[in-house]
């Protein structure tokens, strides 16, 4: 049994979490925009789980709330590459600056 | 659990959602298997028959004690039952707006798809008001939001549709990440997800390490929330999106959403955040502390709202704009606390009012726009020559928008005011003069339509014939505005008898 503690998951959870919003807000690639908010869903998973094993008081709520988690991850990005490939259609780009039809 | 267990809860609770889940799957099914040729526009009253039942049932079950199932992750409380009631409501006059939406520029061939998912997105929402577990919390709002990004998207072929469908499921995912990792640190905090045991926890914590945690929690929820309300500086997709996808959706999207988000805000806000204590000595309170965060929010929205309206020609984008100055107005009652006692009371009455008038201006707004095929100002030219019952019914939404007495919207007003004006700190009063500068410079966008309406000669003197339907969700909003203006104790009793102090909510757990 390794010991690895609590801390460490939640730094990296942390980390990937910034790298997630670092990529969503910047990347001009719809594909990595989505990509990136998943990594995000994720931390959030790695959070709970690490919290269900080694939180204050251990119980298996955290893992049944990532489990929920994944699958509302996984809606919405089958609902992102959908409106992704509907938009694709129409103006044949995917990055995400052309998409400026609506200002101010 | 075993079979005795399932059966023994009290399932009739859940009356009103199992209604409006019976209706989207039957709908969806119809959908499936009718053929092609079929009209689906008659759906649009199935729809409404659905939601009808469930006001009904709602309403039966008005003096059910409070009562929860499934292990208190579904509770139905007075503050359930109070905001299923609004959100029935709006949903009721929404569905009749889209049923007579015309079908050149509108729904085209996916009329079908658009009654099922608003009545999922329903169902979300309903989820989400009457949730006492994290998880179930979660769950309704990604269901509400998820519907949503499908209906702003549902003109497949219509480039601006497509873009307000990318753009709120970009900004949506980007929330729902930012709240999921606030709540999974309260998760961690608290041990456990049911909000009456969390907010338990919360209330013996006094450790220092403990307590800067929950405040970053609450921190990150509150920003992911303000996402989904669309306050500034978070409101840049809320424009877009609504000016982007089809009218109904917009009047959805203003209404329906945002009680919905206010819902998670009060629900996380009072049954988590109000027993925690703010420093290590448990002097003062955790909301006390931390309201100035949401002040300067109420505060930003207010002004950025009102002033960004102003030079908006395209009326959705002015609706848009007006509908994120009234979520400014709210945040301020959510910030003061509406004194300290008056939050719930305010909060709904306010968005009783706010739902009648936004509703019945996008109803002209609609129609107006399906005639003449234009979303700009000038829509509304010569109103008064052409439709004159239109035209006093809209300048009665907009007065009451603008919160001219008289009108429902000024008492709504008037009582978050009041509440800012009970508050003891100087952030309460900056929050009031500031309600009161932005209220008069939103009568410059307001007004400014109404001079579109009376004073503009208009090109035609052809009368505007507005359809049965539509005319009947005018003449409820006029009358919703006008009686709840003049006798707005008829919905302060109604709250009151049915639903005391909301102190089975307040003090859940």
């Amino acid at each position: 049994m390794t010991s690895v503690p609590l801390s460490a998951y939640l730094v990296l959870a942390l980390i990937l979490f910034c790298i997630g919003l670092y990529g969503a807000l910047t990347k001009r690639n719809t594909v990595i925009v989505l990509i990136s908010i998943e990594l995000m869903l994720n931390a959030v998973n790695i959070n709970l789980v690490a919290f269900s094993k080694f939180g204050m008081t251990p119980a298996i709520t955290g893992q049944v709330f990532s489990l929920f988690t994944m699958t509302i991850a996984a809606a919405e990005a089958a609902v992102g590459l959908a409106i992704l490939m509907a938009l694709y259609r129409n103006r044949k780009t995917v990055h995400i600056d052309e998409m400026n039809t609506m200002k101010h | 659990m075993d079979m005795k267990t399932v059966l023994s809860y009290e399932w009739g609770a859940m009356m009103p959602e199992f209604i409006i889940l019976g209706t989207a799957i039957l709908l969806s099914l119809f959908d499936l298997f009718a053929p092609k040729r079929f009209n689906r526009r008659p759906l649009a009253w199935f729809a409404l028959i659905g939601i009808v039942l469930a006001f009904v049932s709602l309403i039966s079950l008005l003096p059910l004690a409070e009562t929860s199932i499934l292990a208190d992750t579904f509770r139905l409380d007075s503050f359930a039952k109070a905001s299923k009631l609004l959100l029935l409501i709006g949903a009721g006059l929404v569905i009749v707006l889209a049923a007579s939406h015309s079908a050149n520029d509108g729904l085209g061939g996916y009329q079908g798809e658009f009654y099922y998912l608003f009545l999922t997105a329903l169902l979300g929402a309903m989820m989400m008001t009457s949730s006492g577990d994290l998880i179930t919390l979660v769950v309704g709002l990604e269901l509400l939001s998820i519907s949503s990004y499908i209906l702003a998207g549902m003109k497949k072929k219509n480039l601006k549709s497509n873009e307000a469908a990318l753009k709120y499921v970009v900004m949506g995912g980007i929330s729902t990440a930012i709240t999921l990792f606030g709540m999974s640190y309260l998760y961690g905090l608290t041990g456990s997800t049911n909000l009456g045991e969390m907010s338990e926890t919360m209330a013996r914590v006094s450790d220092s390490q403990v307590l800067y945690l929950l405040g970053l929690a609450f921190f990150m929820v509150l920003v992911g929330l303000s996402f989904k309300l669309a306050t500034a500086p978070f409101h840049m997709w809320a424009p877009d999106v609504y000016e982007g996808a089809p009218t109904p959706v917009t009047a959805f999207l203003s209404v329906i959403s945002k009680i919905a988000g206010f819902v998670i805000l009060l629900r996380l806000l009072l049954s988590l955040f109000l027993a925690a204590s703010g420093d290590t000595f448990g002097t003062v309170a955790f909301l006390e502390q931390n309201r100035v965060f949401i002040a300067v929010l109420a505060g930003a929205t207010m002004i950025i709202g009102n002033v960004l309206a102003l030079r908006q020609q395209n009326v959705k984008r002015l609706l848009a704009y007006s509908g994120i100055a009234h979520a400014g107005y709210l945040l301020v009652a959510v910030a003061t606390l509406g004194g300290g006692y008056f939050l719930l009371d305010t909060v709904w009455f306010y968005f009783l009012a706010y739902l009648f008038m936004n509703i019945g201006a996008f109803a002209v707004f609609q129609w107006l726009a399906d005639a003449n095929s234009s979303e700009q100002r000038f829509i509304f030219v010569g109103l008064a020559k052409r439709s004159p019952a239109a035209a006093v019914a809209m300048t009665i939404f907009l007065l009451s928008l603008a919160g001219i007495p008289g009108t429902a919207g000024f008492i709504g007003k008037f009582h978050i005011f009041l509440g800012a004006l009970l508050g003891s700190t100087p952030t309460d009063y900056i929050l009031a003069s500031i309600l009161l500068a932005t209220t008069i410079l939103s009568y410059v966008y307001y007004f400014s339509l109404l001079v579109q309406i009376f004073f503009r000669p208009a090109a035609t003197k052809e009368a505007v014939r507005f359809p049965v339907s539509l005319m009947i969700v005018l003449l409820v909003c006029v009358v919703g505005t006008m009686i709840f203006g003049l006798a707005p104790n008829i919905a302060l009793d109604f709250l009151h008898q049915h639903f005391g102090d909301f102190t089975d909510f307040i003090s859940m757990g």
